[in-house]
Formats: C-alpha cells, sequence, structure tokens
C-alpha cells in the first residue's frame, strides 16, 4: 500500500522537476514583473496596477483585440464548416482514394511555417505575385493582398486556414467515427432526409470535437504570433497587429513589464472566451 | 551586387526583438529583474603597443554579402600593417545576434559593425572610446560623432557617412529648360516639378517613399538638413517645430498638386515608374546610386546627382540618411588590437582607401557612402571613380561638397525604431492625403510619448 | 451519414480541395528547381530544371549542422516528452494524491498562457545558469508541455479502472501497471503524441532563435529564419532572386522529411488523435 502512495509523486517527479524549473519559475517571474517597471536594465521599480492600466486604456492594446476578434470571425466559423465538410465527406468508408486525400488535408499542417510564410509574401505580392498574375490574365486588375488594410487580414487568415483546417478535419472526423452506423440506418428507415440527418445526428454528436476545436483554435488566434511577424511585420497601418504581435512589440520595446501584463490579461480574455464556447457548444442533454 | 545600406527588417525588429533586450546589462546575478545598478562604462585607454609589437587574436563582425568581402581584402591590408595580428574576420547577421550576444556575454566578438540608430540604446555594453577618438574628432563629421556620443561620452568608432544629394533626370531637365543648378531650395523644386509636369502631363516628378521605415528614415534626412531630429540630446520629443512643419506642409503641397509618385523603394513598382519617365526626381542618400548601376535597365546613363535643394535660402545642401559605425564590446578579450584595426581603417589612409577605392568586388570603388574622417574627403582627390551609369558624373566630388555642409545632431533615442509604427505609420497617411501636417505631429507626438518615452 | 456511394460531386470536391492544399507545396518545391530569376518572372510556368538553388544553398547555409542539430534535439527532447508526459498523465488521471487539483490547475495555466511570455524569463534563466549557446536550453525548455501532459491524462482517463485493479491483483507493480498495462492500451494515442511532438520540435523557431547565437548549435529552423531575413534584407537589391531560391530550396528540403514521417505514420496518427479524443 505504501508503495501505492509514494508512486505518484514519483510518477510525476521528473515531469515536476523541469516543469518548474522552465515553466512554472518563468510564470512566477513573469506575473512578478507584470508590476513592475523594467526596461532589462538597471533597477526595477514597483509600479502595482499601473502596467494594467496603461494597456487597458491604450487604443493599441484595444486595436490589437479587436483584429485578433476579426482573425478569429474570419478563421473559426469558416474552419468548423469546411472542417466538418471534409469531415463528412472523408468518414464515407467507401470513399475511393481516402488516405490520400486524408494525406493532402493534412500536408499544410506538417510545414515549416518560416518557409510557408515567405511563400504567401511572394505568392500574394501585389507587383509580381502569382496570384495577381492569375487575375491579370483573366482580365482582373491587381490587388493589394498584403499592402491594403481591406485584404491583409483575409490573407494572412488564408494562411493560417491553409495551414490548420487539416487538423480541424481530423479532430471532427475523429468525432464523427464514434457516431455508430445504426443511428444513421435508423433515421434512414424513418425516412429522414440526409440533410435533417446531418443536422439531427451528426451536428449534435460532434459537439465534443467541436468544442474542442474551437478552445483549442480560439487560444490558437489569440496568440497569433509568428504569421504576421513574418508576412506583414503588423502592418498596413497596423492592420494586421494581431494580440500577440502587439504584445511582443512591448518586448522589442523593451518594455518588459507590460509585455508581462499583456500576457496575463490575454490569458484572461482566452480563458473566458473558451468557458462561453465549451458552454454553447455543450450537447443539450448533459448536465454538468 | 545588393550592398544594401539597410537591413530594413533587421534595423526595425532586431532580433527577434529580443534585440532590444541587451539593455539588460551584466547584472543578471539571480533572476530577481533589477538587483544591480546599471554597470560603469569602460574606458578604452590608448594601446601602449607599437605596430610591430602588437600581438594577438581578435573576432570582428561584419554584415555577409559583398561588404563584407571588401572588409575582408581591407583587414588583409591591416595585417601587412600589423603582421603579429590574426584577424577572425566573420559574416554574422549582426542584427539578430549582437544585441542577444551583449547580455549573455557568451562569444562577445571583439568589434562589430553596427547600425547608428543601435549605439545609442546600448552604450553601456560597449567601450568608451572617447579618448582613442580625441585626435580624429575635429576632424571627424560631427553629425557621425554627435549619433555616437551618450552624456558626453563617445561609443562608435565613426563609420560610414550617407550624405542626402537630389537624383535627377538629366535630359528630362533639359527638355523642360530646367537648370538643375537654379534648384536651391524646396520651393524652386516644387516649380521644377510643376514645369516638367505641364510639359508631360503624365509625369510625377517627385518621388515619395511608401515604406513607413524608410519615409521615417527619409524624414530625418530632411530634419537633419535643418539641424534638427526627432529627439534632442536630452532624449526628448521635438517633432512640434517649425522644421517639421515646413517639411510636412512641403509634402502636402507636392501632394495636393499631383507631383509625387508614392512608391516603396525600389520595388516593382517604383523601378517601373523610375525607368518609364513618371519620376525625374529622387531625393535620396548616396547609397540610391546602385540603382541607375544595377536595377534600371532603360535609363541608366541618364541619372545624375546634385546637392539637397535647401529648406530656407542659404541653408545646408544636405542631410544624413543611414549609417553605420564600430563597437568594442565591453567585454571584449582583445579591445586595444580591435581599437588597432577600427583607427587603421576608419583614419589611416591605407585602410580606407581599401574599403572605398578600386577593389576586386567593385571595380570603380564602393559608391554607396563616403568615409566621416574629414582628410579623407577630398574633392580633387576621389576614393571611387566616376561613374558611367550617371553619365561620367563624378559622384565623389558632388557627395563630398555635400556632406561637408551635414549639421550635426542628437543620439538617435533607443525607441526610433519603435516610433515607426506612429510617426511613419502618419507620415503614410499625410503623403495619401488623409492627415494634415498638424494632426500628424499632434497624434505622433502624443503616441510617441505616451507608448515609448513615458513608458521608459 | 448512411454509407452510400460518394457521386461525382463529392469526388470533384475532395480533388479541388485537395489541389488547393497541396498547391502552394507543389509551388514552393518546383520553383526551388526553377533558375532563381524566373521564380519571379515566370511564376506559373515550369520550363528548365536545374539545382542551381540547392547548389547555392549548400555552399552558402550550414542546413547541414542545421539538419545534425535538429536530429540531436529532436531525439533527446522527443524522448523526454514520450517517457515523463504519460507517466505524469498517468499519476494524474489514475492515483489520488494531496496537491494533485492545484498541479492539475497550474498545468492548465500555463496551457493558455503565451509562449512568448516565457520567452524573456526563460532566457534570462538561460543567461544566469550560463546556458545560452547550449544543447541544454534547447532541449530542457519546453521538454516536458502542458498540452502533452493534459493529452495524455485525458488518454489513460478512459482505461477502465478494472483493467488496471487486475494488474495490481496479479502482482505487478506500480510501475509495471504503468508499463505493461497501461502503455500497450494507448499506444494509438501515443502515436498520434509522438506525431505532434516531433511536428512541434522540429518546427519550433522563435525559441531556438532566441536562445542560440552561435552556427554550432542552430537549428534547422534557425537556419531557415536567418535566410529569410535575407530575403527581406535583400529584396530592395539584385540578390533578391538567388536568396529567394536559396530560401525556397532549403524549406523545400526541411519539408521532406516531416512530410515522409508523416506519411508513413498518418494511419497511426490519425487513429490516435480519433482514440484519444473520442473519450477525452
Amino acid at each position: 500500500m505504501r508503495s501505492v502512495r509514494l508512486s505518484p509523486y514519483l510518477f510525476i517527479a521528473p515531469f515536476l522537476l523541469v516543469f518548474a524549473a522552465f515553466g512554472v519559475y518563468p510564470l512566477i517571474y513573469a506575473l512578478q514583473l507584470s508590476f513592475m517597471r523594467w526596461r532589462g536594465a538597471g533597477a526595477a521599480r514597483w509600479v502595482g496596477l499601473d502596467n494594467y492600466l496603461y494597456l487597458l486604456t491604450s487604443p493599441e492594446f484595444w486595436a490589437s483585440l479587436g483584429n485578433s476578434a476579426v482573425m478569429w470571425l474570419l478563421i473559426v466559423p469558416i474552419q468548423i464548416v469546411a472542417g466538418l465538410g471534409g469531415a463528412v465527406l472523408l468518414a464515407n468508408a467507401k470513399l475511393k482514394l481516402r488516405g490520400l486525400f486524408r494525406v493532402a488535408f493534412i500536408a499544410p499542417f506538417v510545414t515549416p511555417l518560416v518557409a510557408m510564410a515567405q511563400v504567401w509574401i511572394v505568392v500574394f505580392d501585389q507587383d509580381y505575385g502569382l496570384i495577381n498574375y492569375a487575375l491579370n490574365l483573366v482580365g482582373l486588375p491587381d490587388v493589394g493582398w498584403l499592402t491594403s488594410t481591406v485584404w491583409s487580414k483575409p490573407t494572412l487568415a488564408l494562411l493560417f486556414l491553409w495551414k490548420t483546417t487539416g487538423f480541424a478535419i481530423i479532430i471532427l472526423l475523429a468525432g464523427l467515427q464514434a457516431v455508430p452506423g445504426a443511428v444513421y440506418e435508423a433515421a434512414a428507415l424513418d425516412g429522414a432526409s440526409r440533410w435533417r440527418q446531418f443536422w439531427s445526428i451528426t451536428v449534435p454528436l460532434v459537439r465534443r470535437s467541436m468544442a474542442f476545436l474551437v478552445v483549442v483554435q480560439t487560444l490558437a488566434v489569440f496568440q497569433m504570433f509568428a504569421e504576421p511577424y513574418v508576412v506583414t511585420e503588423g502592418g498596413p497601418y497596423g492592420s494586421t497587429t494581431t494580440a500577440g504581435l502587439y504584445l511582443y512589440e512591448h518586448i522589442t520595446a523593451s518594455d518588459l513589464g507590460t509585455g508581462a501584463a499583456n500576457s496575463f490579461l490575454l490569458v484572461l480574455l482566452v480563458f473566458g472566451l473558451s468557458l462561453v464556447s465549451v458552454r454553447l457548444l455543450r450537447p443539450k442533454d448533459e448536465v454538468s | 551586387m545588393s550592398l544594401s545600406p539597410i537591413d530594413r527588417r533587421g534595423f526595425l525588429k532586431g532580433a527577434l526583438g529580443i534585440g532590444a533586450l541587451a539593455a539588460t546589462g551584466g547584472a543578471l546575478t539571480a533572476c530577481a529583474p533589477g538587483t544591480g545598478p546599471g554597470a560603469q562604462p569602460s574606458r578604452l585607454a590608448k594601446p601602449t603597443v607599437s605596430a610591430s609589437s602588437a600581438k594577438g587574436e581578435i573576432t570582428i563582425w561584419n554584415r555577409s554579402g559583398d561588404l563584407f568581402k571588401v572588409f575582408d581584402a581591407a583587414i588583409a591590408k591591416f595585417r601587412e600593417a600589423y603582421p603579429g595580428v590574426t584577424v577572425n574576420h566573420q559574416a554574422v547577421d549582426i542584427d539578430a545576434k549582437l544585441a542577444n550576444t551583449l547580455i549573455s556575454g557568451t562569444d562577445v566578438p571583439d568589434g562589430s559593425f553596427w547600425d547608428d540608430a543601435k549605439i545609442g540604446g546600448q552604450a553601456e555594453h560597449l567601450f568608451d572610446l572617447t579618448d582613442l577618438i580625441a585626435p580624429y574628432r575635429d576632424q571627424t563629421s560631427p553629425y557621425k560623432l554627435s549619433v555616437n556620443t551618450v552624456e558626453g561620452r563617445i561609443y562608435g568608432v565613426p563609420w560610414d557617412l550617407d550624405p542626402g544629394l537630389l537624383w535627377y533626370r538629366e535630359d528630362v531637365l533639359e527638355q523642360a529648360g530646367v537648370d538643375p543648378a537654379g534648384l536651391a531650395t524646396y520651393d524652386d523644386l516644387l516649380a521644377a516639378a510643376r514645369t516638367i509636369k505641364e510639359k508631360d502631363p503624365k509625369t510625377r516628378p517627385i518621388h515619395l517613399e511608401k515604406t513607413p521605415f524608410l519615409g521615417q528614415l527619409w524624414l530625418e534626412m530632411l530634419a537633419n538638413q535643418q539641424g534638427t531630429s526627432l529627439a534632442d540630446a536630452r532624449g526628448e520629443l521635438r517633432l512640434d517645430s517649425p522644421e517639421y512643419r515646413r517639411i510636412f506642409g512641403w509634402i502636402q503641397d507636392a501632394v495636393k498638386d499631383g507631383l509625387v509618385t508614392h512608391a516603396p523603394y525600389l520595388e516593382p513598382a517604383d523601378v517601373n515608374t523610375l525607368d518609364s519617365g513618371q519620376q525625374v526626381f529622387v531625393p535620396w542618400a548616396i547609397w540610391w546610386s546602385f540603382a541607375p548601376q544595377q536595377l534600371l535597365k532603360a535609363t541608366t546613363g541618364k541619372w545624375r546627382a546634385a546637392p539637397l535643394p535647401a529648406w530656407t535660402p542659404g541653408g545646408a545642401r544636405s542631410g544624413a540618411m543611414g549609417g553605420s559605425s564600430f563597437v568594442i564590446p565591453a567585454k571584449a578579450k582583445n579591445p586595444e588590437l580591435a581599437w588597432l584595426l577600427y583607427e587603421f581603417l576608419c583614419f589611416k589612409e591605407p585602410g580606407y582607401t581599401a574599403v572605398y577605392g578600386p577593389n576586386d568586388v567593385y571595380p570603380g570603388g564602393l559608391s554607396t557612402s563616403i568615409p566621416s574622417y574629414q582628410p579623407a574627403l577630398d574633392p580633387a582627390k576621389p576614393l571611387f571613380q566616376p561613374i558611367e551609369a550617371l553619365g561620367g558624373q563624378d559622384l565623389w566630388k558632388v557627395a563630398v561638397d555635400a556632406a561637408a555642409t551635414i549639421p550635426a545632431a542628437a543620439p538617435i533615442p533607443w525607441w526610433w525604431a519603435q516610433s515607426v509604427d506612429y510617426l511613419g505609420d502618419n507620415l503614410q497617411r499625410l503623403m495619401d492625403g488623409t492627415m494634415s501636417p498638424d494632426q500628424v505631429i499632434a497624434d505622433s507626438s502624443e503616441k510617441i510619448q505616451r507608448n515609448l518615452i513615458d513608458r521608459s | 451519414m448512411t454509407q452510400t456511394r460518394p457521386g461525382p460531386v463529392q469526388y470533384a470536391v475532395l480533388v479541388l480541395l485537395a489541389i488547393a492544399f497541396l498547391y502552394p507545396i507543389w509551388w514552393a518545391v518546383s520553383s526551388s528547381l526553377k533558375p532563381a530569376a524566373e521564380i519571379i518572372a515566370s511564376p506559373l510556368s515550369i520550363g528548365e530544371l536545374t539545382l542551381d538553388n540547392y547548389r547555392a544553398m549548400f555552399a552558402d547555409v550550414p542546413i547541414g549542422t542545421g539538419f545534425a542539430n535538429t536530429a540531436l534535439v529532436l531525439v533527446v527532447k522527443g524522448a523526454m516528452t514520450m517517457f515523463f508526459c504519460p507517466l505524469a498523465g498517468y499519476a494524474f488521471a489514475k492515483y489520488a494524491f494531496p496537491g494533485k487539483n492545484l498541479l492539475f490547475g497550474v498545468v492548465l495555466l500555463t496551457l493558455m498562457l503565451p509562449t512568448l511570455v516565457l520567452i524573456i524569463p526563460l532566457l534570462l534563466e538561460m543567461s544566469a545558469l550560463g546556458w545560452v549557446n547550449t544543447y541544454q536550453a534547447l532541449i530542457l525548455p519546453g521538454s516536458v508541455d502542458a498540452f502533452s501532459i493534459f493529452w495524455m491524462r485525458q488518454t489513460i482517463a478512459a482505461i477502465p479502472d478494472e483493467l488496471i485493479d487486475a494488474g495490481r491483483v496479479d502482482g505487478a507493480g506500480e510501475f509495471g501497471i504503468f508499463a505493461r498495462v497501461v502503455l500497450p492500451v494507448i499506444r494509438p494515442g501515443l502515436a498520434a503524441l509522438a506525431v505532434l511532438t516531433t511536428m512541434n520540435i522540429y518546427n519550433d523557431f522563435v525559441w531556438p532563435v532566441v536562445a542560440v547565437n552561435d552556427t554550432a548549435h542552430q537549428t534547422l529552423q534557425v537556419v531557415l529564419s536567418t535566410l529569410a531575413q535575407n530575403v527581406t534584407g535583400n529584396r530592395i537589391g539584385a540578390d533578391f532572386a538567388t536568396v529567394w531560391g536559396e530560401l525556397l530550396a532549403a524549406g523545400s528540403i526541411a519539408l521532406l522529411p516531416l512530410l515522409v514521417i508523416f506519411v508513413l505514420l498518418q494511419r497511426h496518427f490519425i487513429n490516435g488523435i480519433l482514440a484519444g479524443s473520442v473519450k477525452g
């Protein structure tokens, strides 16, 4: 019995050691920093809630959240719909070349972002990019994909969608395959249309996977940093300065305390959003 | 060739930005922030060794690319003069690495090339070179000294000077009957642009820069010409001034009259309109010289350089746009030897001649900047040769004469690159006609003050 | 739906989607085989094929070092993740012990925290330990991460307690139960974790760029991001096309191993995700 009491501690010990040293310690350090004014050099000053108040009263902070919110709207609903569509098609056991399609959809997920972001820059370049080249071929004018404030967000959102929708398909596929075929057969006998079957059987059953996906992608979208950093540097006119990139800009400016405070505000926000989406997507019959 | 004089990205963002952290200081004994006071600057004294007795090995960082090859050849000349010194010359992504290396204190080079704009904010990691530079001080460009001086002490060995010039199409001016020698003020330039546009309504003669970062660097050239800059020596903002108002008003007039081509520096949209004859005037630093040599296939040979017009009659005819210096990190192992190398390159004739004079990489010499040491700047003794792509013009003489008028400035504040998000963007709005000069000044000042200066 | 044979419309949709997903990769790889100047001049057509970009890239960039370092980090760090995370996940899922909820709460909190915020404190920590430019710095931080623990806890929680108690009755020690009962049962989940971990370590670039300044310790992604910076820096010059060609060549080479691993392991990966999230 003794060993049963001791073993969980032994089992988490290696994880705990590494996690404490390189996860919790920096976390506490960052929390402490968020109440300080420190430019990296010299003495740090305790400033209480000043960093938080500064952010909450900064138009730039709210603009960065607004940019991320727009990105969220451009990404998450489309990804859920497209992901579900792709998953439904792939779930069909009679589909030929299933494995091939699965590989095709998830391949972008394993590509290195640094390289693909550069591909985006060139493909969407206003003057010599592939997309405008193709538009011109069919007689359409150039579009400033990365240089106009209207198009910069959709172009970045497309990069994100391209890279991660395959992952969404797999997650939703997982949910779908948990639906026993017998349920559909029963419904078909009842004469329910395919569309009705989809709404009344498929969607409720993949709610749990959808909730998981929404939480993971909300987290990813609000922390999104590398895509705008490499592709647009946050421009034009700050239109792609996402919450993640704005946070990073405090670090570039050596305003470390504000950067830390900004992260914790983001954590609160993301946590709130996750709770809301889990609640909204929870299957109706579940109580807890 | 692409001797890109400015690494736009690196300059703007630093090493994934962590570069800015270099201000951290060596006081990282514990992880509690701010345990120690800022380190005292270390002063470097004059080495006592003679050329023949200097002995040891130094590691020197430079940017990669053609510039590296040029310095490599110049360092070979140094080795001839100082045979006991071994130079380990490395091509490094300096903007990404130097700042981080200074924080961590491991594998610090003995000397490195660095943007002037970075030096002011990093002084405490660098050797104070004031005493060493003293003998050359009176003969060094006042602008270069001022950007390398923090609280009266000098932290960089001034390297290149990048005077602003007025680049123009000689043939177009001649057809329109405009005498380039008569372009003495910016009002003259507007008048000339109007004349050209009347002759050929398709032209939009004056280049205005479309990338926020280079646009702001260009603005600083026009401000430097009037003896001012974004921040004074105490770091206080001086954007709300008659000098800046004059520049913004001029830009507004030029835009209103349809006299400008608003294009990003030498990207295809710019190159196409330069080559098509739509653009006629490009007020820009000397490093624009590589455009007619490399990029402008249709109009090469038709471009010439003149001094910039003055803002007020009789005012300075040039301002600096960009530039670099050499720094010696406080943790260098052989700082004295690094100083000997930089002294040789910057202040000794065989040194600067090896870089700017004809060499294997640039058969006619390096013509994208000039030295900042005045004895090197003899109009009659060119280091680089007349340039064919400029119709055989002696660019050296034009540049040296213009550079002699560049006024002193102030150290570039640590937040300069960050301020592009505000001033650089607003300058673009002014060029788009969506902001007035007063709005640019008020909005940029407020945001820079609140988000950058007050946060330090 | 009911498993009817998919019609031509479904196939058309799938094929179009597949093309959209694969085209950027195809474009990058095929462009890397074109003469540098033509990548921009004629982005759509493929004429002459050449290995010039690859030759230039191998001459200019230490990509071999990058591969070697990435492989080393991948093996050591990956092994740590693959052993410590299931072990801890098992403890969190199947034991009741004081402090468990608090600890797991902290794990969940760090899951939500932007990784960027830890970069500065971590860098200062590395610097204080004298670990900048070392393999420890590349390997230890992030070797056990919140997501993997969470994922493993969810997967193991789905194992019926009876199975574990049966092991105990058979006289297996606590670790024996983990090794002989738990691990075999969660094999699909482990496969998925292996693929995700490989991908994360292989593609990580923010931390390696910060933690390492010298060429000797550069990982593949650091080599790539340095090259990418050269592209941005050189955009104004004539070298642009050359650097571009090199970046596409390096990117294609970097992408290949992961793509191959994925194609080989995709069945396990997908089954693992299926197994994990059904029960989670």
